[in-house]
C-alpha cells in the first residue's frame, strides 16, 4: 500500500508501534483521492453541499447544482439558465421512496428537481418562512427546512406548510443552520438556541444548550453541548453528533462527550458541518481541515490537511492529543476550509470552498485494526 | 359561569392556540330574558318568523331543487352552503357552540346579533356601549344582504320577488314592551320527578329519530305546522285579546291555555321539554317518557304498550272544536309520513367514460360516473352480464397483469375500488389523492399507479397488499396514462398547462414514470399544448401519441374566424423525449375536445375520439410518421403544430359515434374498437377491418332525454362555434377551468384579460364576468356566447334554457380539505381567527371594508359585488372587479382576475403592497400560512 512506504512516523514521545508489546490498533486512513474543480466541470468550486444518492453524488455549489455519475465520471449541470430557480445551493436531500431533489437555496428558497422539472417554493409564492434555506432534511414525507428565520415543514402529501419559530417552539433564536432526519427525529442545528430534537410521534420539542450558557469556553467538561451556536447535526445509532463555531459535541442519551482541537484531533474548533458515519465515527468539516473521529471509545481521530504550498495532503493519526502517525495522502482535500461532507458506502465525498473531494475507501474497516504492514 | 367553549380554550392553552372568542349560546338562553311579556315575548315573536323556520323549510321538496341548481349534491340540511344562512353559526365547530345550542332552531338571535356569550349577562346588555365591545352586533342592510340577496337558485324555484330591505324588517320586527323588564317566559310548573306515569319528554327527543330523509323529515315537518307554534300563538295580539276577555292576562302561563297550546307544560315532564315547543308530536301520540327509546320505537308492540297512541279525531277535538274540525283537511296539513317520495326523481344515466378489456379478451368493463358503476360486457354475446357499484363518479378502470383484479377510480369520493373480477365482488377500497383519474399497474402487478387530478399527483400503491408506499408528483391535472410495450415506463397526460406568468406562452407536461424504481425520471414539455388527455403507446414502443388542445389563449377570441383559438391534434411523444405535434383539425371542420386515443396492436392505425364532434378520426400511423420524417425541424416546430391542412394526408377517414365519445379501446386481436359514447349510455363498435361503425351495445339507461341531459349534450358539443373548432367543455373541462387567462374581446391584444372562472356553483355568485358586467347565465350563454366566443348564431331559447339549466348543476365536488362537519384542525383554525378579525396586531381596529368577511361572507364567501383591490394593470379597462366566491378555492389557481398570482399567497404577499386587499400587511407569516389553510376548506 503506498502510504505504507511513505508513512513518516513522528511518533510520540513514548514511542508508539514499539517493538515490544502487541501492535498498535490504527484506524482506517483514506489514502486514495480524486478531486473535482470548476475545470472538472463543476459549475463553481465553493462546494456547499454533496449528497449521494445511489450512483448519484448532488453537489450544491455557490453558483449552481451539479450531478456526478460515479458510474460514467461525467459531470451534468444546473445553473438558472437551466431552470435552478436560484444560484446558491447550500443544502441538498434525496427523497428515499421518490428520487425527487430537495435543495436548499441560500436566498431563494426551496426547490425540487424531479424528473428535470424544478419547481420552486419561496416566501412569496409558498408558506416557507424565508428564503435563506441552510439545510433541507426529509422527514418521511415531509420536507424540512432550515432558515435563517426558523424551521419550515411541507407535507409533500396535503400541501400544508408548518413554521417553527420561537412562537411554537423552544427556539431561543431562529437562525436554522442544520437539519437532520434519523429514527423518528427531527434535529435542528440552531445558531445560538443548541440542538432541539422534534419527536416526531409524539410531536414533543426536546432542547440542548449549553449548560455553561454563551461562554466561549467549556467551563466544565462533558456536561452539555460544548456551545449554543451549533451548526451541524448528525443522528445515528442513537448517537448525536454535533458540530459548532466553538468544538463539537457527542451525546448518546446518557453521556456527553466534548471535543476540541486543545484535546482532541480535530484541526480547528471552527466547524462548518458534520456528517457521521455510525455512532463511533464522525467527520467534521473545519476552517482548517477535516476531522474524523474514527473511534469514539478510544478518541482516535484522522485530521486530513492540504499542504497549500506541496499541494499534497497528510492525515495526521492521533488519540487525544498523541499523534500516532502522520501519513502522506498524496492528494487530499483540495482545500483546508471544509463546508460540506457525505458518506457513501466505503467512500467519503467532501466539499470544500475549493472543489469537491472523493475519498475512496475499497477496503475501509470501521474502528481501529492492527494493520502490520499495509492498511 | 364557565361555559364548554371556554373551558376548551383553557385547554389549548398557550398563545400558540386559539385565540379566545365568543361562543353561541342559543335562542332559548336568550329567552331567559327576553321571553316574558314585559320584554314584549321577544321570543314568540321569534317563532312565528321564517327565521325560525330556516332550517326546517330546507326539508322541503323545493329545496331539494334549489340545492341541484346551487351545484350541491348533498342534503340540504347537511350542505354547509345552505346552513350557511338557513341556521345560525353553522361555520363554526362544536366548541364554539353551547351544549344547547341547536342547528334545527335555524336563525336565531344570534345570527343577526353575533355569538353571545360575552354580551348575554343582563348586566352588560343594559349597558348598550358595553353589550357592543362584548359582541352585540345590530345587523346593517349589508349583513341582511349576505344571506337575502338574490339567488339564481333561489329565484328559479320558489319565484321570490327581490328582496327589500324595509319589508323585510317588518316581518321580524321584535319591539320591546314599554318600560322592559327582562324576564323568561312565562312559569309553569316546574318537573316533578315524582309524578307518576308516563312524562312528556319533549319533540326534541321525538327529533333525533324523526329527521332527515330517511324518516320523511318529520321533525322538520312538525317544525313548520301551526302546531309548533301553538304556544307562541298565545303573544300574538289576536291571542292576548282573546286571553284577555277571557280574563287571563298571560295565557301563556295559564294552565287552561296551556293544556291546548302547551301540552307538555305539566308536571309529569321530563327536564328535555321545551314548554314553548307547542303541541309537539306527544300531545297527539301521547307522554313518550317510556317508549322515547329506540328499541321500543322499533317493535311496535311495545311501544303501543308503552303508551304510543294512534290518533284519531278523537285525539284532535280534545282541543279542537268538534263542532268545526274538518279532520281529514288537518290531517293532511300536518301530514309527515315516514316515507317521501322518491328523493331524486331525475332519472340515472350511465355516462360511459372509460373502458378496459379484461385480459383474454372476453370482457369489456365500462366505467359509468353517472350511475357509480361499473358495467361489464360480454364481447362475444354483445351484451351487459353485470353492473357493479363502486364508488362516486368512476373513472379510469383498468386489470392486474392476470386479469384477477380489476381497478375502478372514484373521482368524487377519493377512492379507488378493487374488485375480484371473476366474482364481481369488491375487494377494498382504497383512500387516494383527490379526484383519481385513472389507474394502471405495472407488468409485473407489483405496483399499482392512481392518478390524482385535483392533487397533481400519483398514488403509488403494492399491487397485491393494496397498502399505500408514496406519492409521485406530477404536473397540473394528471388525466391518463399508458404503460410502454416493454414495460419501462409509464406515461402520464396532465389536462393543465404549467402554470405561466400573466401574457406569456403556456407549456404543458407528460409525466414520464420509470417502473424500475417506481419514479419520476422524465417531464416531458409539450408547448403550447393544453387538455392533454388520452394517450396510447404505439406499440413499436417508437413513440406514444396523446390527444391534445392548443390554445390560442393571448389573442383576441374572435380570431376564431382565422381558424385561431383552439385547434385540437396529437402529440407525438418520442421515446427519446422528443415532441411533434400535429392537428386533427381542418380548414372547415374542427376535430374539437380530442379526447381518447388507441393504436391498434398492429401498429397500423391510431383511432381518436372528438367529443366535441362526435367522430372518430382514424390516423394512419404511417403516413403521420412518414409526414414527421420528410419534414424539416423548423416545420416540425413551427408549422405542423398549426397546419390545418395536414391532417388529410394522414387521417384515413373520419367515423360517426353517438354523443360525446370519450374512451376508445381496442380489442387484442385488433378486429375491434369500442368507443364509449358518454352521453348516450351506449359503446360503439367499429369494425376495424372495415373501418366502419359496427353497431352499439346498450348499457341500459334511461330513453328519456331531460332537460339537464339535452343542456349536458350541448355542453359538450362543439356545433355552436365557427367550423366547430370548440365546445363550452373545452374551456371548461368538467364544468371546471383550464387554468388559464383569455384576452377575449377584440379590443386590442392583451386589453383586458381575464382568468378563466369554474361554472361549478355558479347560478348563485351573478353577476357575471371578472368585471361583473352579466347579470344572468342566459345572457352569459346567449347574445355575449355568440359575440366573442363562437361566432355562430347564438343558441335558440329551447337549447339556451336547457343549456343554462344544465351549467347549474354542475356539480361542485365537496371539499377536500375538510370534511362535512370535521373539526378544523389548528392551523386552520387559528387561520379562521385570522380570517374573522377585526384588529391588527397591533390592536387597530380595521376598517369594515379591509376585512375578510365584509367581502368574503359566508356561505359562499362572496359579496357579489365590484370592489377595487389594487389589482388594476396598465392594460385594464377597470380596477373593479368581480368578487370571487372562495368555495373550494384550492381548486381553482391562478388567482385573481387576470391570474397574476400563481398561488393563494401571492394574493397577498406580491399584489397587496397597500393592503388595498385587506388589511394583511401586519400579518406575520405564520398567520398567512394560517389563513390560506383555512381557505382551503371554504
Amino acid at each position: 500500500m503506498k502510504l505504507a512506504s511513505t508513512a513518516i512516523l513522528t511518533v510520540a514521545a513514548a514511542g508508539m508501534l514499539a517493538a515490544a508489546g502487541p501492535p498498535e490498533k490504527l484506524p482506517y486512513v483514506y489514502t486514495h483521492w480524486k478531486q473535482f474543480t470548476v475545470a472538472d466541470g463543476l459549475p463553481n468550486d465553493h462546494i456547499f453541499a454533496v449528497k449521494v444518492d445511489g450512483p448519484r453524488v448532488w453537489i450544491g455549489t455557490e453558483n449552481g447544482l451539479a450531478m456526478l455519475d460515479k458510474r460514467t465520471g461525467k459531470i451534468k449541470t444546473w445553473t438558472e439558465k437551466d431552470g435552478l430557480p436560484w444560484r446558491v445551493v447550500t443544502g441538498i436531500a434525496v427523497h428515499p421512496k421518490t428520487g425527487d431533489v430537495w435543495l436548499a437555496l441560500f436566498g431563494g428558497g426551496l426547490a425540487r428537481l424531479s424528473g428535470g422539472r424544478f419547481d420552486h417554493w419561496h416566501q412569496l409564492n409558498s408558506g416557507l418562512v424565508n428564503d435563506v434555506v441552510y439545510a433541507v432534511a426529509i422527514e418521511n414525507d415531509n420536507v424540512w427546512a432550515a432558515t435563517t428565520a426558523g424551521a419550515s415543514r411541507y407535507n409533500t402529501v396535503t400541501g400544508e406548510w408548518t413554521i417553527f419559530t420561537e412562537k411554537n417552539s423552544p427556539m431561543e433564536e431562529i437562525w436554522n443552520y442544520g437539519v437532520n432526519y434519523a429514527d423518528g427525529k427531527v434535529h435542528l442545528a440552531v445558531w445560538g438556541s443548541g440542538i432541539l430534537e422534534y419527536d416526531i410521534a409524539t410531536g414533543h420539542w426536546k432542547e440542548y444548550l449549553d449548560p455553561d450558557k454563551e461562554m466561549e469556553i467549556d467551563l466544565y467538561r462533558d456536561d452539555g453541548i460544548v456551545h449554543v451556536i451549533t451548526t451541524g447535526v448528525s443522528y445515528i445509532d442513537g448517537a448525536m453528533w454535533v458540530s459548532t463555531y466553538f468544538g463539537a459535541s457527542r451525546y448518546d442519551g446518557r453521556h456527553w462527550r466534548g471535543y476540541y482541537n486543545q484535546d482532541s484531533g480535530v484541526p480547528s474548533d471552527f466547524m462548518n458541518n458534520i456528517k457521521a458515519r455510525s455512532g463511533n465515527e464522525a467527520w467534521f468539516c473545519t476552517d482548517k481541515g477535516l476531522g474524523a473521529i474514527m473511534d469514539f471509545p478510544t478518541n482516535t481521530w484522522v485530521a486530513y490537511t492540504r499542504d497549500p504550498k506541496k499541494n499534497t495532503g497528510i492525515a495526521v493519526v492521533s488519540r487525544d492529543k498523541q499523534v500516532l502517525e502522520t501519513v502522506d495522502t498524496g492528494l487530499s482535500v483540495p482545500h483546508n476550509f471544509i463546508i460540506s461532507a457525505d458518506v457513501d458506502g466505503n467512500d467519503v465525498w467532501i466539499g470544500t470552498s475549493k472543489g469537491l473531494a472523493w475519498g475512496i475507501g475499497t477496503d475501509y474497516y470501521p474502528g481501529l485494526r492492527e494493520r502490520g504492514g499495509a492498511q | 359561569m364557565i361555559r364548554k367553549g371556554t373551558l376548551l380554550l383553557l385547554a389549548l392553552g398557550t398563545a400558540w392556540a386559539a385565540p379566545k372568542k365568543p361562543v353561541y349560546v342559543g335562542v332559548r338562553e336568550c329567552a331567559a330574558c327576553h321571553g316574558g311579556m314585559s320584554m314584549g315575548n321577544q321570543y314568540s315573536q321569534w317563532l312565528h318568523t321564517k327565521h325560525s323556520q330556516a332550517y326546517a323549510s330546507l326539508a322541503k321538496p323545493e329545496s331539494r331543487e334549489i340545492t341541484k341548481l346551487s351545484g350541491l349534491r348533498m342534503e340540504p340540511q347537511q350542505a354547509p352552503i345552505c346552513l350557511g344562512c338557513h341556521a345560525t353559526a353553522a361555520h363554526t365547530e362544536d366548541w364554539e357552540r353551547d351544549p344547547d345550542f341547536r342547528f334545527e332552531d335555524g336563525v336565531q338571535c344570534e345570527g343577526c346579533h353575533g355569538p353571545g356569550s360575552e354580551y348575554m349577562t343582563e348586566a352588560v346588555m343594559r349597558d348598550r356601549e358595553a353589550a357592543m365591545k362584548a359582541g352585540l352586533r345590530m345587523p346593517t342592510e349589508r349583513e341582511c344582504l349576505n344571506c337575502h340577496i338574490e339567488k339564481g337558485s333561489h329565484v328559479a324555484v320558489l319565484h321570490t320577488p327581490q328582496y327589500d330591505f324595509k319589508k323585510g324588517l317588518e316581518t321580524i320586527r321584535h319591539p320591546l314592551a314599554k318600560n322592559p323588564k327582562p324576564a323568561p317566559i312565562a312559569a309553569v310548573p316546574p318537573p316533578d320527578p315524582e309524578a307518576k306515569g308516563p312524562k312528556f319528554a319533549g319533540a326534541a327527543e321525538c327529533g333525533k329519530c324523526h329527521s332527515g330523509p330517511r324518516m320523511g323529515y318529520q321533525y322538520s315537518l312538525w317544525q313548520m305546522s301551526a302546531h309548533a307554534r301553538a304556544w307562541a300563538t298565545l303573544a300574538t295580539p289576536a291571542g292576548l285579546e282573546q286571553a284577555k276577555k277571557k280574563g287571563v292576562a298571560d295565557p301563556q302561563s295559564d294552565p287552561a291555555c296551556l293544556k291546548c297550546h302547551a301540552p307538555a307544560a305539566v308536571p309529569a315532564r321530563l327536564a328535555s321539554v321545551r314548554i314553548e315547543e307547542g303541541v309537539g308530536c306527544e300531545a297527539c301520540h301521547g307522554p313518550g317518557s317510556a317508549y322515547v327509546a329506540e328499541a321500543i320505537m322499533l317493535d311496535k308492540r311495545a311501544a303501543t304498550q308503552a303508551g304510543l297512541r294512534q290518533v284519531t279525531r278523537e285525539t284532535c277535538v280534545t282541543c279542537h272544536d268538534a263542532k268545526t274540525f274538518k279532520y281529514d283537511e288537518a290531517l293532511k296539513k300536518i301530514a309527515h309520513p315516514t316515507r317521501t317520495a322518491v328523493a331524486n326523481s331525475d332519472p340515472r344515466y350511465k355516462t360511459p367514460l372509460r373502458l378496459a378489456i379484461r385480459p383474454g379478451g372476453r370482457e369489456l368493463w365500462v366505467t359509468c360516473e353517472a350511475a357509480d358503476s361499473v358495467i361489464v360486457i360480454d364481447l362475444g354475446a354483445r351484451r351487459k352480464v353485470a353492473e357493479i357499484a363502486v364508488g362516486g363518479n368512476p373513472t379510469g378502470v383498468a386489470f392486474s397483469p392476470d386479469g384477477r383484479r380489476a381497478f375502478v377510480t372514484n373521482r368524487l369520493d377519493n377512492t379507488v375500488t378493487a374488485i375480484d373480477a371473476a366474482s364481481r365482488a369488491v375487494l377494498k377500497t382504497l383512500p387516494t389523492g383527490t379526484e383519481p383519474h385513472d389507474v394502471t399497474t405495472d407488468r409485473q402487478g407489483k405496483l399499482l399507479y392512481v392518478l390524482n387530478t385535483s392533487s397533481d399527483d400519483i398514488s403509488v400503491f403494492d399491487a397485491v397488499s393494496l397498502q399505500w408506499i408514496k406519492n409521485l408528483s406530477a404536473s397540473r391535472g394528471p388525466w391518463s396514462l399508458s404503460l410502454s410495450p416493454d414495460g419501462s415506463s409509464i406515461l402520464v397526460t396532465n389536462t393543465l398547462a404549467r402554470y405561466s406568468a400573466p401574457r406569456t406562452p403556456f407549456v404543458s407536461e407528460v409525466t414520464q414514470v420509470e417502473t424500475e424504481r417506481g419514479t419520476v425520471d422524465n417531464r416531458v414539455v409539450v408547448p403550447d399544448a393544453n387538455l392533454i388527455t388520452g394517450i396510447d403507446w404505439h406499440p413499436s414502443g417508437r413513440f406514444a401519441l396523446a390527444t391534445m388542445n392548443r390554445t390560442k389563449n393571448l389573442v383576441p377570441m374572435t380570431r376564431l374566424l382565422q381558424g385561431w383559438t383552439i385547434t385540437n391534434g396529437l402529440a407525438v411523444l418520442w421515446r427519446d423525449g422528443g415532441v411533434d405535434e400535429v392537428l386533427l383539425d381542418e380548414p372547415d371542420l374542427g376535430f374539437a375536445d380530442a379526447t381518447d386515443i388507441a393504436c391498434t396492436p398492429d401498429g397500423r392505425y391510431a383511432l381518436a375520439t372528438s367529443s366535441g364532434t362526435d367522430r372518430v378520426a382514424v390516423v394512419d400511423v404511417a403516413a403521420l410518421t412518414g409526414l414527421l420524417e420528410r419534414s424539416s425541424k423548423y416545420e416540425r416546430e413551427h408549422v405542423l403544430p398549426n397546419h390545418l391542412g395536414k391532417p388529410t394526408e394522414f387521417i384515413l377517414k373520419h367515423l360517426p359515434t353517438g354523443h360525446s365519445p370519450r374512451g376508445i379501446v381496442v380489442a387484442p386481436d385488433g378486429k375491434k374498437a369500442y368507443v364509449a359514447n358518454s352521453l348516450d349510455d351506449t359503446i360503439g363498435v367499429i369494425d376495424l377491418g372495415k373501418l366502419e361503425p359496427d353497431g352499439v351495445i346498450d348499457l341500459g339507461g334511461p330513453k328519456e332525454i331531460t332537460r339537464q341531459r339535452t343542456g349536458e349534450r350541448l355542453f359538450h358539443n362543439a356545433k355552436i362555434t365557427f367550423h366547430r373548432q370548440y365546445s363550452c367543455h373545452s374551456c371548461h373541462p368538467d364544468g371546471h377551468v383550464d387554468g388559464l387567462a383569455y384576452d377575449i374581446e377584440a379590443d386590442g391584444i392583451g386589453i383586458s384579460p381575464v382568468d378563466n372562472r369554474t361554472l361549478r356553483g355558479i347560478l348563485d355568485t351573478a353577476p357575471f364576468k371578472w368585471e361583473g358586467t352579466n347579470p344572468s347565465l342566459q345572457r352569459q350563454c346567449g347574445p355575449r356566447l355568440a359575440v366573442f366566443f363562437t361566432r355562430l348564431t347564438p343558441f335558440n331559447p329551447q337549447e339556451l334554457d336547457a343549456l343554462d339549466y344544465y351549467i347549474t348543476t354542475i356539480p361542485r365536488p365537496p371539499n377536500r380539505f375538510r370534511a362535512l362537519n370535521a373539526a378544523l384542525t389548528p392551523a386552520q383554525r387559528r387561520g379562521k381567527a385570522v380570517y374573522e378579525r377585526t384588529n391588527t396586531n397591533d390592536g387597530r381596529e380595521m376598517r369594515v371594508t379591509d376585512r375578510c368577511l365584509t367581502c368574503h361572507p359566508p356561505p359562499y364567501f362572496t359579496d357579489r359585488k365590484v370592489h377595487d383591490v389594487g389589482t388594476k394593470q396598465p392594460n385594464d379597462r377597470t380596477g373593479k372587479f368581480d368578487v370571487p366566491h372562495l368555495n373550494n378555492i384550492y381548486d381553482s389557481a391562478p388567482y385573481l382576475h387576470n391570474g397574476m398570482a400563481a398561488t393563494l399567497e401571492e394574493i397577498w404577499t406580491v399584489y397587496n403592497a397597500y393592503d388595498t386587499h385587506g388589511v394583511t400587511n401586519d400579518m406575520t407569516k405564520d398567520q398567512l400560512n394560517d389563513l390560506v389553510e383555512y381557505l382551503k376548506t371554504l
